[in-house]
């Protein structure tokens, strides 16, 4: 490669000019008048290669300054920053992709405070939303939203909320954040005119004052409030909101800005390119976005279709178990106490009927113990076979009683057998007072209890129809008495008229031996004994055959007597059927005291 | 639609009468005590124009001081104009503020800039000489404006307004 010039002439190279004739001269005049103007055009060219290779070498030594300085030549129009836009764009995804960890530990310092941020504000809503539960949940206020929360089937937050949503929005306003300057202001119906641009200044003057101040990881000031009114701002890149309110707005109010702002944010692309950031304030989304009538109506809606909050009817069964469990014990113990008392007052009346008992208190521990107090006479009837009735279950039942003398006629009678001790043959019974003795005993017994009855507690007069058990007379008597009714039992049947069932033969001959005892018996006892055969017909027939039919059969039987030695039985009378239900005979006996 | 708004920062000394200009040309919404507490006051200002859009000058007055803080550099972010004020009676005023107008450059290299020179009232007073003012408005627009009388006030505003919106 031939030396080519420096400076200015590799621009403009100097003409080929011939310094003296040599050999070949002619030959090179020739190709300079052919092809001189080529090969000028050509060492230019190569010195222009040379140049460019030269500054393509220093390329990364200038490219620093060459970005900066372009970068802030750009101005309002920012050329620069398109054209890097993509390549930068992709470089970073490709650094993300194949250098994680150092794009981790390059943006560290930065997510660090961006997480510590959202925490904070995470936690400063919990605690917010935690205060206004905890500060109302135990007042009458906090029981009846309980109760409301309870009968609507909506979680308690929800209602604590909906009762705690008592804020307005005054004024929303839109600044831009690096000057201060007020893009836009939204205010409620009915307030005064303000200043809107002074304060939108001082607001961003006092949050800038407030953060070179105390702020600290580019904080900035975020909440204000004095008294009820509450100041909340929220920063963008490029824009602030701030909205001022009154009363106190939900946790939830906060992130419905945070989203207000982001999507203002997102219409600046919408934005022509160069265009001030006033301009924004012609979108009517970007105006719809902070007017704080939608702001509170999405807030409500935001609020009430919170999934988190949605109203879901929180389970009844767990409480209706409960409380079904707890009316099933008291009705249980209702219940067994019922039946209890109910046992315990039929014990009572029980009690109160017993002779010789006069009940007083009972202490009572339901299925578990009894204790009966009473006044009790020594000769009443034991009460265990009644507390045993009583049916108390596994309950213990104890007596304390008392002993006292009752005048009941059932103890009376009781206390005087136990006191005469009646042999067999006696009868002794006590009615109001009175003890009245009968039957036939040992004279040496009855002049006994005569003289001991009226000395009985109780008896106020005794009466006596004793008989001397011992006089043979009496004796014969009543053995006659017994065998005048074993014979008059006795009956022949008959087939028809005076003919006799089979066997009837038996009965007469015992009917003829027990007459025939009788009347020996008679003789002892000091009578006479009358026999008279009887006869009975059915209904069936003329009564004039019947009365036959009667007769026949009374003759029937005192002809069979008499063939056996009983003699002296007269007839009835035919007229008369004393059994109309049978067709028989029998003997009626009569005894009578013979004449003195 | 509202009427453009600009940020106008004003630099001066203390005591060089930036308050009084503004309580001249605005009413005020915020007291003066800010100036003492967050060292600024905030207020705005419309301003018509014959047969053109009016614009709003939202006013910041910065509390009085000879140098830049970090404070007040933050204060000056996104200005659109700087009116400068110093004291005609007092020519270290001018130097202050003259000093800060290049302190602000670094965070505002393109604002547009005014200079007020305040007292005009005492004009007999001043150690500013004919010859600076001279040498001044060859390099940015200088008017003499007295917060005590009115005078010259409008027009230091109409000349910011000017340098904004040609």
């Amino acid at each position: 490669m031939a030396t080519l010039p420096a400076g200015d002439d590799h621009a403009n190279p100097p003409r080929a000019v011939p310094q003296a004739q040599a050999p070949g001269d002619d030959f090179e005049r020739l190709r300079e008048l052919l092809v001189g103007d080529e090969r000028r055009e050509l060492a230019a060219a190569r010195a222009r290669i040379v140049e460019l290779e030269r500054m393509q070498g220093n390329l990364p030594q200038r490219l620093p300054e060459a970005a900066i300085a372009a970068l802030r030549e750009q101005g309002d129009h920012p050329r620069v920053s398109a054209a890097l836009a993509a390549p930068v764009a992709q470089a970073l995804g490709t650094a993300v992709h194949n250098n994680r960890q150092g794009i981790i530990d390059a943006l560290f310092p930065v997510i660090g405070p961006m997480i510590r941020r959202a925490v904070s504000e995470a936690l400063r809503g919990l605690v917010d939303n935690l205060n206004g539960a905890i500060e109302s949940s135990l007042t009458l206020r906090g029981l009846k939203w309980r109760l409301e929360a309870w009968r609507g089937g909506v979680p308690y937050a929800q209602v604590v909320l909906r009762h705690r949503l008592t804020y307005g929005i005054d004024h929303v306003f839109l600044i831009e954040r690096a000057s201060g300057l007020l893009l836009h202001h939204a205010a409620a119906a009915g307030l005064p005119p303000l200043d809107a641009d002074a304060i939108a200044g001082m607001l961003t003057a006092l949050g800038d004052f407030v953060g070179d101040s105390v702020g600290s990881d580019g904080g900035a000031l975020d909440a204000a409030q004095v008294g009820e009114s509450l100041v909340w701002v929220e920063h963008g890149p490029l824009l602030n909101l701030a909205c001022f309110m009154r009363g106190v707005p939900p946790a939830g109010l906060r992130s419905l800005l945070e989203q207000r702002l982001e999507d203002i944010h997102a219409r600046l692309a919408a934005l022509p390119e160069g265009a001030p950031l006033q301009d924004l304030t012609r979108d009517t989304e970007v105006r719809e976005r902070i007017d704080p009538t939608s702001v509170l109506r999405e807030a409500q809606l935001a609020l009430s279709a919170d999934p988190a909050a949605a109203p879901k009817r929180s389970p009844r069964w767990p409480l209706l178990l409960v409380v079904l469990l707890v009316f099933g014990a008291l009705g249980w113990q209702a219940l067994r106490q019922w039946r209890w008392n109910q046992r315990v007052d039929a014990l009572r009346a029980e009690l109160a009927a017993q002779p010789g008992f006069v009940p007083g208190a009972i202490e009572s521990r339901p299925w578990r113990s009894l204790v009966v107090h009473g006044l009790l006479d020594p000769d009443a009837p034991s009460l265990a076979p009644v507390l045993g009735r009583a049916d108390l279950g596994p309950a213990t039942v104890k007596l304390a009683v008392t002993g006292f003398v009752s005048a009941d006629d059932r103890v009376v009678e009781l206390r005087a057998r136990r006191v005469l001790q009646p042999p067999p043959g006696v009868t002794l019974a006590v009615q109001e007072g009175v003890l009245r003795l009968a039957g036939d005993a040992p004279a040496q017994w009855s002049a006994a209890a005569l003289a001991r009855a009226p000395l009985i507690a109780g008896v106020r007069r005794v009466e006596s129809t004793l008989g001397n058990a011992l006089d043979p007379r009496r004796v014969a008597r009543a053995a006659l008495s017994k065998a005048i009714a074993e014979a008059s039992a006795l009956t022949v049947e008959f087939v028809r008229e005076d003919e006799p069932e089979a066997g009837s033969a038996a009965v007469v001959d015992d009917l003829a031996a027990k007459l025939r005892s009788a009347q020996a018996m008679a003789q002892d006892a000091s009578l006479s004994l009358a026999l008279r055969s009887v006869g009975s017909s059915d209904e069936s027939g003329a009564d004039a055959t019947n009365e036959r039919v009667r007769a026949l059969r009374a003759r029937w039987l005192a002809l069979a007597l008499a063939a056996r030695g009983i003699a002296g039985i007269s007839e009835a009378d035919a007229t008369l059927n004393p059994d109309p239900t049978r067709r028989s005979a029998r003997v009626q006996v009569v005894a009578s005291d013979l004449p003195q | 639609m509202s009427a453009a708004a600009f940020k106008v920062c004003m630099l001066g000394d203390f005591g060089v009468g930036k308050t009084s200009l503004v309580a001249r040309y605005v009413r005020s919404t915020f007291s003066e005590k800010y100036l003492t507490t967050i060292g600024v006051k905030v207020d705005s200002k419309e301003v018509l124009r014959a047969g053109r859009e009016p614009v709003k000058l939202v006013l910041w007055d910065i509390a009085g001081r000879n140098a830049l803080d970090t404070v007040a550099a933050n204060y000056l972010r996104g200005a659109h104009a700087l009116l400068l004020v110093a004291d005609g009676t007092r020519e270290s005023s001018l130097a202050s503020v003259l000093d800060l107008l290049m302190q602000s450059r670094s965070v505002l290299p393109h604002a547009h800039a005014v200079l007020a020179l305040n007292k005009q009232d005492l004009v007999g007073q001043w150690e500013v000489g004919p010859a600076t003012v001279r040498q001044l408005r060859e390099v940015l627009p200088v008017l003499e404006t007295s917060a005590a009388s009115g005078a010259g006030v409008e027009d230091a505003f109409a000349a910011i307004v000017a340098g904004l919106v040609p």
